[in-house]
């Protein structure tokens, strides 16, 4: 495989609220391939926002502390670059679409104003007149190989499917910016994120807009600073149903003709299995699983990610009761000793219970003809797992 | 949608209505008052060597009749847009309140910028650093501003700052002589009109130690507020969509958040900017400022009855108004807001 865009290797991360230190990531480590997307799954305050705020450096310290572990972004330690450096990779090099579209635009300047701000920040550093992160760095790389159709990848059972967009892509962003007006180019932004009638929506105020045309302008203000990494921080899980699967769409097509890595952030394994190309699974702050979205999905090998599958409703599920794993999330403040599954797992056994477990060791070795690699000592015993 | 020229033309003519009620509630309230309190205010206004011009006055004035027959008469006059005359010099009330009205306009937009520009940045700084040094600094600073007593720090740079950086402590107008023309009593625009980078200098240096002393004592409502507003914009989703736009975190801070925060800011700024009017009257008084404070420490004094009634309504207008200009901007600056 290529260089990765991002690697994040060993991120730890504390909280400390009043007299508690909440342990929110612990020892996560995975990669970002060009061109791919990295879905990241698991459930309310298990660590996802954390990790996607603090790839960006977005973490407000305090409370969070970042207590070890490398961001490793396009050869760069993100956690060694001093704090003033930290704007010019931000935006044109790793940008981010937010959970709450409702706040997500400044109420107080026009949709214009906004998106033109992105482009400025973007023309100006390829005029080379400021410093940049890493010069030439930046942009969507069309060398990239496109990735494979993704509509065919998953045949999931589980998995509702979200029909296609019904208009194609109809502005390609990459023809320059040279010589062209800052409005030319919002309005092409707009129209890339299927906003009829752009040049109204311009002059108008976030407070005008619905909740899914607010996320639209987020893509396009995120995409028009071209980043080479787009994080998305539950980007449709503020929105209904029926928004949020236009949104999905938009952002599917987006990224099979823009070829952008993204980093994907969701609760919903459906979502995930629609848009990812690689999955990691997420549990109490520690990343359980990782490995490309089918294996993962298909034959999970961590006993935890099996229970978050067989707990997905489904309309061919008509036996009884949805299964649920028992027990409650451990208290981030006070983790088992051992692998903080382990008082819930039916897989686990003694040394569970004493051994970190090879989270904090480093995965452990994929065997021969898989791809996926969990944090469990007995990932032979997952397959027979109810 | 209550936001166009025709909105607010209506908001500002339905605000300027209700300045009626207040105006008559301020007459009347002032006019008792003032008669309440001194029963034979003749005998302060005549000079105890002059007792036979007592029954003069009593007559001219009518302080023998009763307190309805007075205030009618009062109205009367003031219909007819007549505000008396100062019983001491028999001057009439209107024409120095004009004269001295626009020295203290000058002295309090002076000031109102001073809070603008110092106070407003010190609060984002203190809202930045919240919690730590610069917070406690910016606190320091501004609360002792405001719990020191009004003459304290305006004696202090009147008796000791000025002598020692050599700026004038006294009067609104130039030293140099032959001074300038009056022509609109606002002594930086005269000396400007007159053409002249001495006079304007000179009238600056007359100006900054006043204004300078009405605005510390008054710069913590301005950094306080813009404080607390900051740390309720700061968390906000926005502000990390314009850090992640690749901002730097100057312009994070004062184009995206503060532009948030001022709406808080400017409302009670309004409300201060009303207030600066009548917290003049020690400041003018020490620095020997001919401004309204000065004039109404001296009617109030001096038992002139028709000029402590003219400053009040002058007060009243300028407390109105500064809201008013307050409720406009707070439309302005946020679009969420229609003006009705």
């Amino acid at each position: 495989m290529s260089e990765p865009v991002l690697s994040v290797e060993g991120l730890s991360v504390d909280y400390t609220v009043g007299a508690g230190t909440y342990h929110a990531l612990k020892d996560v480590s995975f990669e970002a391939q060009p061109g791919r997307v990295v879905g990241i799954v698991g459930e309310t305050g298990c660590g996802k926002s954390t990790l996607a705020h603090a790839i960006p450096r977005l973490l407000p310290e305090p409370p969070a502390k970042i207590l070890r572990g490398k961001v490793i972004f396009q050869g760069v330690d993100l956690l060694k670059v001093p704090k003033w450096r930290i704007p010019m990779v931000r935006g044109t090099n790793i940008g981010m679409i937010f959970q709450e579209p409702i706040n997500s635009l400044n109420p107080a300047y026009r949709i214009f104003d906004q998106v033109a701000e992105s482009v400025r920040i973007r023309r100006l550093r390829e005029s080379g007149k400021v410093a940049v992160f890493r010069p030439g760095g930046a942009g969507f790389d069309y060398s990239r190989p496109r990735p494979p159709d993704r509509s065919t990848a998953i045949a999931h059972p589980f998995v509702p499917s979200i029909p296609p967009g019904p208009d194609p892509i109809r502005v390609d962003p990459t023809d320059g910016g040279k010589g062209r007006s800052v409005r030319s180019e919002v309005l092409d932004y707009l129209r890339l994120v299927r906003i009829n009638d752009p040049e109204t929506v311009l002059r108008l105020f976030p407070h005008e807009l619905s909740g899914g045309m607010r996320q639209r302008i987020m893509i396009a203000m995120a995409l028009s600073e071209r980043p080479s990494l787009l994080i998305a921080d539950e980007p449709t899980s503020a929105l209904d149903v029926t928004i949020q699967a236009q949104v999905l769409t938009l952002m599917k097509e987006l990224m099979d003709e823009l070829r952008t890595s993204i980093l994907f952030i969701s609760h919903d394994l459906g979502v995930i299995a629609e848009t990812a190309d690689d999955v990691g699974v997420m549990y109490a702050g520690h990343l359980v699983e990782f490995g490309p979205v089918v294996d993962v999905f298909e034959a999970p090998r961590h006993p935890y990610t099996k229970a978050l599958l067989r707990s997905i409703p489904t309309r061919y599920k008509t036996d009884g009761p949805l299964p649920s794993l028992t027990g409650n999330v451990p208290n981030l403040s006070r983790l088992p000793s051992g692998c903080t599954f382990s008082p819930r797992c039916a897989l686990a056994q003694d040394d569970c219970r004493v051994d970190p477990g090879p989270a904090l060791a480093g995965w452990v070795a994929r065997p021969p003809g898989r791809t996926n690699s969990a944090a469990c000592f007995h990932t032979e015993g997952v397959e027979g797992l109810p | 949608m209550g936001r166009n020229l025709t909105d607010l033309g209506l908001f500002v003519g339905k605000r300027l209505l209700q300045l009626i009620p207040v105006l008559i509630g301020a007459i009347t309230i002032t006019f008792v008052l003032t008669h309440l309190n001194i029963s034979d205010p003749c005998s302060y206004w005549v000079p105890k060597a002059k007792r036979a011009q007592l029954d003069a006055c009593i007559s001219t004035f009518g302080t023998n009749q009763p307190l309805t027959t007075q205030f009618l008469h009062y109205l009367q006059t003031l219909a007819t847009g007549n505000w008396g005359i100062d019983p001491l010099d028999h001057q009439p009330v209107w024409p120095q309140i004009m004269l001295a009205l626009p020295q203290t306009l000058e002295l309090v937009f002076a000031a109102l910028f001073l809070m603008i520009v110092i106070g407003i940045p010190l609060g984002v700084i203190a809202a930045n650093s919240n919690g730590r040094l610069a917070d406690h600094l910016v606190r320091v600073f501004y609360l002792s501003g405001w719990a020191a007593p009004t003459y304290l720090f305006a004696l202090l740079l009147a008796v000791v700052v000025a002598p020692a950086v050599g700026l004038p402590y006294s009067g609104a107008f130039t030293t140099l002589n032959p001074p300038f023309p009056q022509y609109t009593h606002v002594s930086v625009l005269d000396a400007a009109l007159s053409g002249s980078p001495a006079y304007l200098w000179d009238a600056f240096a007359h100006l900054i130690l006043p204004a300078v002393s009405l605005a510390f004592i008054n710069m913590g409502i301005a950094t306080r507020m813009t404080r607390a507003s900051m740390l309720e914009v700061l968390p906000l989703d926005f502000v990390k969509t314009a850090r992640m736009k690749g901002l730097s975190e100057f312009w994070v801070l004062y184009k995206h958040a503060l532009r948030n925060s001022l709406i808080t800011t400017v409302t009670v700024l309004g409300v201060t900017a009303g207030g600066l009017l009548s917290s003049t009257v020690v400041i003018e008084e020490v620095f020997n400022w001919p401004g309204i404070g000065r004039y109404s420490y001296q009617a109030i004094t001096g038992y002139n009855f028709p000029g402590t009634i003219a400053v009040v309504v002058v007060f009243a207008v300028g407390v109105v108004v500064a809201n008013l200009v307050a409720d406009i901007l707070y439309g302005v600056l946020d679009p969420r807001v229609e003006w009705r």
